[in-house]
């Protein structure tokens, strides 16, 4: 599905150069459900966004699904976003002058989801547990409603992949553990998905991890390493 | 939820975010539209005021009894004052005399008018009111003054009513037995005309044939009398030489004892001039009110698109083309412009239509405002419309062309909302 490497991201500052992704190689079967653990600051969201197309690479290689995203023009991977990659950010990210349902249906602006469009949105929300909130607007319902939401309108166009940037960063206990479950529940009925967090304790969710620090993507960290905090922080 | 998801409604729906920054943008776009609108009906108005006070100018010549003129010379009246109605004489000539006058080189219109009698009729109006027969086809001075156009001449039984009669078109009245429909209404023309009641030739023979129509003392009227030959010069002429020309005739034609006639000089110069000027007064405003307003918009459009960083990301994040960000962002743009066009056309419609009801823009431009037609009231609107939605493109083009280059991730991790 994904296959990275080479990965480089630098950013150019007035004082000096920041290597935010160094020499990074990742491959994501189909189905997988990757974990990509690190500290706030080690690249692991700058490395996201670059296998999404999100963010151009200053060297290296992605291909998505067969296509080399890095030298795709920037509708053609647009295009491949709205077609075959769902997001879930840190924030909700609903648009809060439209209800739950419309957030969910949004991605048919961008990419024609036909007439079943609505039917499907009503079904996903149904999916995530909200199809009794679909005329709520976002700022009657909670983190976890928002994000499970959120969830929904990533799913609108049957991606192929989620990718999920710290989904849980901001949820008490209870809800991250709901919203992993979806998650688990997603990645078992085949949808594939890559998430970064910066929280060990959900190692477990994944079929595979990487850990990062400082710009370095690791594969198969030890579960030793995770807990002692080299990629990331447990909850206090 | 009935409906899919659309551009519009994703448009409209983002329009209900920070919706007093929206109405501030609005009542911007409103001001110019009102301001634009309002200079263009004001210039149509008055200029359409000028048109219409030269076709309400009257007659330039008169022809008349010769013992009329004696008469006229006598009462010192103003003879340069607009001829509209022949005044209420009893000395009469014949409508043959049309056959000589036409001839004249230098005359363009002549229409005879016939006055009949003076009524006494409080249900009428408060002062007397005169009855002149005139022909509809020929009248060039009273159905200028009209309030609303006729849709065809003036049908037997029908006739035309000064603004001092009481009635109003449609409505009946009755003279010596007589019922008359009211045709038309005339506009104040402070002048006699506005309490007399203008009926066609032919019915005023058939009135002045009743014994108590006509007092006993004045001599009958006959089929072919008339009063006055109200006649106009043919564009271009000199007033003063078709003058000397009809006096020539008439003299060759007919003694000295019979008929004379009575020239006329208006200025219409010193009303022209006065609105001359205003156009490009107007023209002045709307423009330093169009400049002036339009980096504040573009500073509010730039203000609304960073504020909405993270939300153009996300819309990016889910596969939104550039050229989609930037119609949306332009779309946004032209809606506000577009209901703040309508709202101050609609403004600008409805304080014109008050005012003038109260004759307030009469009296402020000083010369009669005649609102403009409903087309002309349209392309005006239209073209202020027009205006707003270009400033609107101008404005929010830069804004537009930033958020769609806009690097989607930096967007979408952007802390402004």
């Amino acid at each position: 599905m994904i296959q990275a490497s080479g990965l480089t991201k630098a950013y150019h500052t007035k004082n000096s150069d920041v290597v935010a992704v160094d020499d990074a190689r990742i491959e994501v079967k189909s189905g997988e459900f990757v974990l990509i653990l690190g500290r706030s600051g080690s690249g692991k969201s700058t490395l996201l966004g670059m296998l999404a197309g999100l963010i151009r690479p200053s060297s290296g290689e992605i291909s998505v699904e067969g296509l080399d995203i890095t030298t795709l023009p920037e509708d053609k991977i647009a295009e491949l976003r709205a077609r075959k990659i769902g997001f879930v950010f840190q924030f909700s990210g609903l648009i809060p002058t439209i209800t739950a349902l419309e957030n969910v249906m949004l991605p048919m602006l961008f990419c024609s989801g036909g007439p079943g469009c609505r039917t499907r949105a009503v079904d996903l929300l149904k999916k995530v547990g909200m199809s009794d909130r679909a005329d709520a607007y976002p700022r009657t319902l909670s983190s976890g409603e928002m994000k499970r939401v959120a969830i929904a309108r990533a799913l609108l166009n049957e991606p192929s992949l989620l990718i999920a940037d710290e989904p849980t960063g901001d949820l008490d206990v209870d809800t991250e553990l709901e919203i992993m479950e979806l998650f688990r529940q997603l990645n078992h009925e085949g949808t594939t998905i890559v998430m970064v967090t910066h929280n060990p304790e959900l190692v477990p969710y994944a079929t595979r991890t990487y850990g990062m620090n400082r710009g370095k993507l690791v594969e198969n960290t030890n579960s030793a390493d995770m807990c002692i905090g080299t990629y990331g922080s447990t909850r206090t | 939820m009935k409906q899919d998801m659309s551009y519009l409604k994703f448009i409209v729906s983002s329009l209900r975010n920070k919706p007093g920054r929206n109405l501030a943008t609005v009542f911007c776009f409103a001001f110019i539209a009102l301001n634009i609108f309002s200079g263009q009906i004001l210039m149509a108005g008055a200029q359409g005021g000028v048109s219409r006070g030269i076709s309400r100018m009257g007659a330039d010549q008169i022809v008349v009894p010769a013992q009329y003129l004696v008469f006229l010379r006598g009462s010192s009246q103003n003879t340069t004052m607009t001829i509209v109605r022949a005044e209420s004489s009893t000395f009469r000539i014949n409508l043959s005399i049309m056959d000589t006058v036409g001839k004249v080189t230098g005359v363009s219109q002549m229409s005879p008018q016939l006055y009949v009698t003076t009524l006494n009729q409080p249900g009428l109006s408060p002062a007397p009111v005169d009855i002149f027969g005139i022909d509809p086809v020929t009248d060039f001075t009273i159905q200028p003054w009209l309030r609303q156009p006729l849709d065809e001449p003036l049908d037997p039984g029908e006739v035309m009513v000064g603004s001092g009669i009481v009635g109003d078109t449609g409505s009946k009245l009755s003279l010596f037995g007589h019922s008359y429909t009211v045709a038309g209404k005339l506009d104040p023309t402070q002048s006699s005309a506005d309490h007399t009641i203008f009926l066609r030739l032919d019915d005023a023979y058939t009135l002045a044939a009743e014994k108590v129509v006509v007092p006993p003392s004045a001599p009958r009227i006959t089929p072919g009398d008339v009063n006055a030959l109200l006649i106009r010069d043919a564009p271009g002429e000199d007033s003063v030489a078709v003058f000397s020309r009809i006096r020539r005739s008439l003299s060759s034609s007919y003694p000295p004892s019979y008929v004379s006639v009575i020239g006329r000089n208006f200025a219409l110069d010193p009303v022209s001039e006065n609105i001359q000027d205003v156009p490009d007064i107007l023209n002045s405003i709307s423009a330093f009110v169009v400049i002036a307003s339009l980096p504040l918009i573009a500073l509010i459009a730039a203000m609304v698109t960073h504020e909405r960083q993270r939300e153009i990301g996300l819309l990016m994040s889910m596969g939104a083309k550039r050229n989609v960000i930037f119609f949306l962002v332009m779309a946004e743009s032209l809606v506000l412009a577009a209901i703040g066009g309508i709202a101050g056309v609609g403004a600008g419609l409805g304080a014109f239509y008050l005012l003038n009801m109260q004759g307030a823009l009469s009296g402020a431009l000083q010369v009669t405002f005649a609102m403009p037609s409903v087309t002309e009231i349209g392309r005006i609107a239209g073209m202020a419309l027009l205006v707003v939605i270009f400033m609107g493109s101008i404005s929010s083009f830069w804004p537009a062309y930033r958020s769609s280059t806009m690097n989607p991730y930096d967007a979408i991790r952007s802390e402004a909302r």
